[in-house]
């Protein structure tokens, strides 16, 4: 029995990770059947907003002739902007409206009934692409290291990290609140309100030193700034290790409270499923 | 490996169950601020008190018109949804508890709902659930090598599962439903869609499945061929209430029969229930073009044969009578004193008019048997 559990397939088996692998496997396939569509999606959300940003502080920088804005300069702000969007590409997607409208369409029947975790498995599916971008936003950022002095290759493999962790409370947070469907139906305004929320408060639009101190409590009571700003400013070296490892602390008790209610509120909603059509 | 006692119910249903509430909507603007304001909920029994078992290896056909409460009582088994009182238990497991044990020992196809990954080939999805339910290596081979030969998509299982036909999806679904071998399968409406020869195959492949694995299998279907020819015991379901349990055979009554008959001369239905003293309800006609598959090539010459002016030859309609053995001659006497009989015969009655009555009556004897009357 020991020597079973101590074998590999033991240890599949008390993990469990060969399902994960695989739907990992199967998510990252399924989002890259159609490269062109993939590769236009990521180019999209990286340079549109990027090019809106340039055109803004160079408005003002230039045209306007601010020579700081929070503090920062011109090139300050294009390499808070250019490094941010490595980080934008790593945050959560929209499987938190996938989960809900599964709840709503009655889709979530499917995979109820399969010995896995649904919330778990929605979130692996959706998680491959972007483990995938994670990758590439390393490579990147550890290539343009070798050039700009202010990077460095080691602190942007640990804001990566940040920013994986910051993809995963994004999607509890996001799974929590797809449970108001099993109560409401609907869920879409909550989840949009949401998103609006984090591009402000994640720091992906602007650099959170822009918000007055007496306003930083706002951005600093949420876990939002851990997706993007917190990954950037250490990446740019404009965090100390300390507060890094701060940073790592806050989204691990985070992902835990956040894992708790997410297995409660599952638990509790689910006895309201009413498993519509078919 | 835990014994079940000889046929001890693999499925027991008792006093169950399940009330859905909704809102109303009213008509127009006022309905949507009423709703918006003051919306007004009503409940929906689904299914009233029910109580039933199932013996293990049985393949049971739940049958009942839109909105019986056949697939809320699937759901129910499955564990998707809890009844609203009353106990189920399935391979002695609470469904809704949803043990891993249990989610490992059951299945549910529903012919509505896909499953599978639309942008990817089958063999990618299959692979996904040998992983979930833990299938040894050598067993998935073995049982995806049977499944794909006795459904006859070894060929399409490297196919994009959107390129392929409503047929051939379903049968991978099944497939996908299957490869964990489970004890209990529930199958909802699993030939919807599908055309005459797909639903054949599937027809084929689940009884053999049922007999080969003593599967427990409960089959809903609107379509009366897949309970006629699986389904040794039927249960009807209407507006909640079971009416029938029991095999089909018995739905059909000894003497009963259903009388064939072509005249020369045109009776619209009410004038023939005049005639025979038949009710209008036993009474179906059916056109010869109702049934007939035309092809191209027919509808041309069909074409070319009016083409010149002529009319072409009248449809004479097919009357059927759900009748008795005894009372058929005295049809046939009746109508030949009104007209000229070109053909006839004497069928079995079939199970889909039988059911149609009972949908339309409801009406059961007291031994449990549809109280179908001429």
């Amino acid at each position: 029995m020991s020597s079973a559990s101590a074998s590999p397939r033991g240890v599949r088996k008390f993990f469990h990770y060969e399902w994960r692998l695989a739907a990992l496997k199967n998510g990252f396939q399924d989002a890259t059947a159609y490269r062109i569509e993939f590769l236009l999606e990521v180019l999209g959300a990286a340079l549109i907003p990027a090019a809106i940003q340039w055109v803004l502080w160079y408005a003002l920088f230039k045209i306007g002739g601010q020579t700081t804005v929070g503090g920062l300069t011109y090139e300050q702000m294009l390499a808070y902007t250019f490094t941010s969007i490595l980080f934008t590409q790593v945050r959560g997607g929209d499987h938190d409206f996938e989960l809900m409208e599964m709840v709503r369409s009655g889709g979530l029947s499917n995979y109820l009934l399969r010995p896995a975790s649904v919330v778990e498995f929605v979130y692996i599916r959706g998680l491959a692409p972007k483990l995938f971008l994670a990758g590439l936003s390393l490579l990147i950022g550890v290539l343009v290291s070798f050039f700009v002095d202010s990077i460095s290759a080691g602190r942007m493999v640990a804001a990566v990290f940040l920013a994986v962790l910051g993809n995963i409370i994004h999607y509890q947070i996001g799974a929590v609140i797809a449970t108001l469907s099993f109560y409401w139906e609907e869920a879409y305004a909550v989840l949009m309100v949401k998103n609006m929320v984090v591009q402000i408060l994640s720091g992906e639009l602007i650099p959170l030193n822009l918000f007055p101190a007496s306003m930083e409590w706002i951005w600093k009571s949420t876990p939002f700034y851990l997706y993007v700003y917190g990954p950037t400013q250490y990446a740019l070296g404009r965090w100390s290790h300390v507060e890094f490892m701060n940073a790592v602390g806050v989204a691990m008790i985070w992902i835990l409270g956040l894992s708790i209610l997410t297995h409660w509120s599952w638990r509790l909603s689910i006895k309201r499923y009413l498993s519509l059509g078919g | 490996m835990s014994k079940t006692p000889a046929m001890a119910p693999v499925i027991s249903v008792n006093k169950v169950r399940r009330s859905f509430r909704s809102a109303q909507k009213g008509e127009g603007l006022k309905g949507t601020f009423e709703l918006l304001l003051k919306p007004k909920f009503t409940d929906h029994h689904a299914l009233k008190e029910t109580t039933f078992t199932i013996e293990p290896g049985s393949f049971v056909g739940l049958i009942g018109a839109n909105g019986a409460g056949k697939t809320t009582l699937l759901k129910i088994l499955a564990g998707l949804i809890p009844p609203s009182s009353g106990e189920a238990k399935v391979l002695g497991f609470t469904p809704f508890d949803r043990t891993m044990e249990f989610r490992h020992a059951i299945s549910l196809v529903m012919g509505q709902k896909a499953q599978l990954w639309w942008d990817l080939p089958a063999t990618d999805a299959f692979d996904l659930l040998k992983a979930i339910y833990e299938i040894p290596e050598d067993k998935y081979r073995e049982r995806l090598e049977t499944l794909s030969e006795l459904l006859d998509v070894k060929r399409l299982l490297q196919t994009q599962i959107r390129r392929l036909s409503l047929g051939e999806r379903m049968k991978m679904e099944l497939i996908g439903a299957l490869l964990h071998w489970p004890k209990v399968i529930f199958l909802d409406e699993p030939t919807i869609g599908l055309d005459v020869l797909a639903a054949e195959k599937l027809r084929d492949f689940l009884k053999t499945f049922n007999q080969k694995e003593k599967a427990t299998i409960i089959l809903t279907s609107h379509n009366m061929d897949d309970i006629e020819r699986l389904c040794s015991r039927v249960m009807i379901l209407k507006s909640g209430e079971m009416i029938f349990d029991g095999s089909p055979n018995r739905l059909v009554r000894e003497g009963e029969c259903r009388l064939r008959i072509r005249l020369k001369e045109t009776f619209d239905i009410p004038t023939l229930s005049q005639i025979t003293g038949i009710a209008e309800a036993n009474i179906t006609a059916v056109s010869e073009n109702d049934d007939a598959e035309e092809d191209e090539d027919e509808k041309e010459e069909s074409a070319d044969s009016t083409a010149g002016g002529a009319e072409g030859p009248a449809t004479i309609p097919t009357f059927y009578f759900e009748t008795t053995k005894e009372a058929v001659l005295k049809i046939l006497q009746a109508l030949m004193g009104k007209g000229t009989v070109l053909d006839m015969g004497i069928e079995e009655q079939s199970l889909e008019s039988v059911i149609q009555r009972i949908y339309a009556d409801g009406v059961v004897s007291d031994k449990g048997e549809a109280d179908v009357r001429v």
